[in-house]
């Protein structure tokens, strides 16, 4: 479950339980199969998250099991069979409360950065 | 978790379990097409398609490795794996039928006897009250100089329920055997066991009735007055029909007319292992229940006749109790001095008072429950010798195994499985075995007409020590051969078939089992022969009295009402009326037939002459009130003196009749012959003893010579009798007569009993003891078969596995002889040193058995000299015949297999 940016050969560790994060966040918008979750992690991005099939698809079936989402086999816009995972009602209070967490966290971190060294 | 959630995880997780298949395809179809995307991807940047599916490939970093990594994010890994574990272990075990099934029937036999036992051993000891919070119910117990589980009288118990504190309700229960029942008072009656209860007996042991009420306090206050009665459960279903509106009905019990006032429930059997009371009464009306005019229930302070139980109140201990229940037995020994002296009291537990009261069921079942563990270990040892030289023939599959990255983990948990799978089987053939024993112990009847229940039964606690005896097996089968096996170097094993790694380490733990072996099923059939010998012996030795032609019948006058003078001329009549009867010998009447059921009321005595011992008031002895054809009929001498005669009445001299025995315990050097005893005490009333007679057995075939002491009848008028008829021809044919001659003088007497002398002195003494032997015997049987095929197996396994090397020997030279020692000499040392360890352990056992059961000692040879031949020559049989298997090695074909 560590999503790597950009630069391959030197993965950055990101916050324990984020990818979760962001999974859960673009099934909110619509559902997805696990390439355009990739796909659109990427573009959203604008290319700096990059999750590696060896974190998406343990995450996605971890998160099934969890019960915060759930999956569906429908065809695809070029009439190809795929899973759509979708978030269920508890996968939405989930993201909620990570949400909530992730901003308490990030604007923690960023008060800590911006500290004036002066 | 909110319910929703819950549900749709549950359904996953089901889903994962059951639909395993469909959920790997599903999850192979999503990776192929991620795989198929980046592909397409790769074409879109211009690869050709086997670049670009290269390149895929090398993205995904492995296909197989990201559907194991999504697939262990199921959860149940661990449960999926053990389903694999098993499916593969029972693939695995139906290759080695004749293994299995033999393990199977090992496990199942030791599991069954040992069900069959703590059956036993539960229904005798451990199987709680079957009233609300057992717990907390508690015995209350008189305890005198001799005896520390003493019971209440009625007056004692009224005033405990007035001074004790520790209790939320003190109750008291008397069993009255023979209750004379009929529906109406048209009907002549027939014989029931009933229960005596103080009024707040169900209230306090928490009982609800099942129908009407049970006891008002005030229906136990005055002597006669209320004739109100609670049925039992099953004596309302087999006598009344379940008749719904039995609230109300009038019965008949011993000539009175009594209303039901509700029926127990079904949950409640009563309090006691073997009796089963058909109704519950009353303890103000226990006068009508009193079997001799003497003595007065609700009067005398030392009718100790009551149980006394009560249920501790919250907060307070068994000691705190123990302390208050003293305390008050000192209040009653200062009040009455004479009739309480050097009384005590004391508080158990049901626990203490099924092991330390009566300790005879409790030491039988345990003895029995050791002996049915010792047999499961005898399998157990058995099954795990098996499964090590099975896994050790696998050593180059576990080798390939590991060296394929196999986790020992994984592999113990595979072996386990197999064993688990075996364990299981053999549970439940044990089952099946344990359940076919406990209905034969059930058979076991008893050949009364009262409600005597023999309460082993397969219940929840039965199957649940089953089950954790099956597990437990199962792990100490399996986890040492697993262990072993997956410790063998991965390189040796890898090189060779099967044959033992370096060092001989392996083998010891093998040897150990065949020792064990033969030790512990050695010890078992030597117990069992030896107990068998020994009872043998006791009852051939027994008695000293004659049991054959003799019939015999319980009869009691008190069920029509009869006093005292009218019950003596009653049996006065009868005596005469039988004496007459052509066929007859001889009559007797005595109380209690020597060898019989029923204990024998003590008398309390003190002999003139004697120096008493400084802290006693008076002596006790079980007695006998008879009449003047007693020691002719029952074929008993008089030593000295004479036996009774017509003469001694109530109007004569008193005068009573000691056993051989008695009369040297007291009077040495002198004559007992015309030396008084006082009954009851120092100034109890004189009696003379007017004869001394052969001492016999009275209570049991197995018991040492005792005190007796026999009163005339006449000179101790008792209601309930047992008349005793000689004839010459078969007793049964006396029958008849015995009816007419009855119901001639009074035409509504039930006969409480009719049956064979013998037929009762073979139950209680001989079919008792029989089984217990029966069950020994088959479980020393078991151990050897185990034992030896344990062995056989041993030698096979041997001989199999030393193929190679009994070629190469042969082929330089070795003789027959050579080969025969080499294969045979480790079997026999082992049967050797297993015979030495049985008998040490046999010798235990005996020890054990003697002082529980027996009370003999010393060592029995004959037994042994039986038994330890038969086994040597089986074992050296079972070794033998797999060792001459080698013998027929062909050298050449040895040297080329592997």
């Amino acid at each position: 479950m560590l999503p790597s940016v950009t630069d391959m050969s030197k993965p950055t560790d990101l916050v324990q339980g984020t990818l979760d994060l962001l999974i859960l966040k673009l099934l909110a918008i619509q559902p997805l199969h696990g390439w355009a979750i990739s796909r659109r992690l990427r573009a959203v991005s604008g290319e700096v998250l990059q999750v590696s099939e060896g974190s998406l698809y343990p995450a996605l079936h971890k998160l099934e099991q969890e019960g915060w989402i759930r999956a569906e086999w429908k065809l695809t816009e070029n009439n190809r069979r795929a899973k759509f995972y979708e978030l269920t009602r508890a996968g939405r209070r989930q993201l909620q409360t990570q949400a909530a967490s992730w901003d308490l966290l990030s604007s923690a971190i960023t008060a800590v950065i911006r500290l004036s060294e002066s | 978790m909110r319910l929703e959630r819950w549900w749709t995880t549950l359904r996953l997780r089901l889903r994962t379990l059951l639909r395993r298949g469909q959920m790997q395809h599903e999850l192979d179809d999503e990776m192929q097409f991620h795989l198929d995307h980046l592909i397409d991807d790769g074409l879109a940047r211009g690869l050709s398609p086997t670049e670009a599916r290269a390149a895929a490939l090398r993205t995904m970093g492995g296909l197989t490795q990201r559907k194991e990594e999504a697939r262990d994010m199921w959860g149940l890994t661990w449960l999926t794996d053990l389903a694999d574990d098993l499916r593969f272990a029972l693939r695995s075990l139906s290759r080695a039928r004749a293994l299995t099934v033999f393990v199977v029937l090992a496990l199942a036999l030791g599991i069954g006897m040992t069900a069959a036992s703590f059956s036993m051993l539960d229904a005798l000891v451990f199987r709680p009250y079957p009233v609300p919070d057992p717990g907390k119910v508690v015995t209350l117990v008189s305890t005198s100089r001799d005896h520390a589980f003493e019971q209440f009288s009625y007056r004692e118990f009224l005033d405990l329920q007035q001074s004790a504190r520790s209790y939320d309700g003190l109750v008291a229960s008397g069993t009255v055997f023979g209750v004379g029942y009929s529906p109406d008072s048209r009907t002549s009656p027939s014989v029931k066991g009933g229960m005596l209860v103080s009024g707040d007996y169900f209230r306090v042991l928490g009982v609800e009735p099942h129908l009407g009420r049970s006891f008002r306090a005030e229906e136990d206050r005055v002597p006669d007055r209320d004739a109100v009665v609670v049925l039992a459960h099953a004596f309302w279903q087999r006598e009344l029909a379940g008749d719904p509106d039995v609230v109300g009905r009038h019965l008949r019990i011993n000539g009175r007319d009594f209303t039901v006032i509700g029926v127990a429930p079904q949950t409640f059997p009563g309090m006691f292992i073997f009796s089963r009371s058909d109704f519950y009464l009353p303890l103000a009306m226990g006068r009508l229940f009193e079997a001799t005019a003497e003595r007065d229930l609700l009067e005398d302070r030392d009718a100790r006749v009551l149980t006394v139980r009560g249920r501790l109140r919250d907060g307070v201990t068994l000691a705190e109790a123990r302390h208050e229940v003293a305390g008050i037995a000192s209040a009653f020994e200062r009040s009455h001095p004479v009739l309480n002296r050097g009384r005590g009291a004391s508080v158990h537990t049901q626990l203490a008072m099924r092991t330390q009261a009566d300790d005879v069921n409790w030491k039988f079942g345990a003895i029995f429950t050791v002996l049915g563990l010792c047999t499961l270990l005898v399998a157990c040892t058995n099954v795990a010798g098996l499964l090590l030289s099975r896994a050790r023939a696998r050593t180059r599959e576990i080798a390939v195994r590991l060296a394929l990255g196999a986790g020992r983990g994984r592999l113990v948990r595979f072996l386990l499985a197999e064993s688990l799978i075996l364990a299981g089987a053999g549970g439940a053939a044990g089952v099946v075995l344990g359940y076919a024993a406990i209905q034969a112990l059930r058979r076991f009847s008893i050949p009364a007409d009262l409600p005597v229940t023999v309460p082993f039964q397969m219940d929840v606690r039965v199957l649940l020590a089953c089950v954790v005896l099956a597990v437990t097996s199962a792990v100490l089968c399996g986890l040492a051969p697993a262990l072993q096996s997956t410790r063998a170097d991965v390189t040796v094993g890898l090189r060779s078939a099967d044959v033992d790694p370096p060092g001989r380490r392996g083998m010891w733990g093998r040897n150990a089992l065949v020792v064990s072996q033969v030790a512990l099923s050695l010890a078992l059939l030597t117990a069992s022969f030896l107990m068998a010998r020994s009872f043998q012996q006791s009852v051939e030795q027994s008695s000293g009295l004659r049991t054959d032609h003799l019939l015999m019948a319980r009869l009691d006058p008190r069920l029509l009402q009869y006093d005292t003078a009218r019950t003596q001329r009653f049996y006065t009549q009868l005596t005469e009326r039988l004496r007459q009867v052509p066929g007859v010998v001889g009559t007797a009447l005595t109380q209690n037939p020597p060898l019989g059921l029923d204990t024998f009321d003590r008398i309390e005595f003190v002999p003139e002459g004697y120096d008493m011992p400084r802290d006693r008031e008076s002596l006790s002895a079980p007695s006998d009130a008879i009449d003047d054809g007693y020691f002719d009929t029952f074929g008993v001498t008089i030593a000295r003196g004479r036996a009774f005669t017509a003469h001694d009445d109530s109007a004569s001299t008193r005068v009573a009749i000691v056993s051989e025995f008695m009369a040297e315990h007291y009077w040495p050097e002198g004559e007992a012959v015309g030396r008084i005893l006082r009954l009851g005490g120092r100034d109890g009333t004189p009696v003379e003893i007017v004869g001394v007679s052969q001492t016999i057995s009275y209570s049991s075939s197995l018991e040492k010579p005792a005190d007796f002491i026999y009163l005339p009848l006449a000179q101790k008028p008792t209601a309930r009798m047992v008349m005793m008829v000689r004839s010459t021809g078969d007793p049964l044919q006396m029958v008849g007569a015995v009816r007419a001659a009855v119901h001639a003088i009074e035409p509504d007497l039930p006969i409480l009993e009719i049956r064979s002398y013998e037929e009762l002195v073979r139950y209680s003494n001989t079919e008792g003891p029989a089984v217990a032997i029966r069950m020994v015997g088959t479980m020393g049987l078991v151990g050897v078969l185990l034992a030896i095929a344990g062995l056989y197996g041993l030698v096979a396994y041997n001989v199999a596995r030393r193929t190679r090397e009994i070629g190469i020997r042969m082929a330089i030279g070795a003789t027959h002889a050579d080969v025969m020692r080499l294969v045979l000499g480790n079997g026999l040392t082992l049967v050797a040193i297993g015979t030495g360890l049985g008998l040490l352990l046999g010798f235990a056992l005996e020890r054990m058995i003697d002082s529980m059961l027996f009370g003999t000692s010393g060592v029995d040879l004959v037994s042994y000299a039986i038994v330890v031949p038969l086994m040597l020559a089986a074992s050296v049989l079972a070794a033998y015949l797999p060792a001459r298997r080698a013998l027929r090695i062909e050298p050449t074909v040895a040297l080329r297999c592997e």
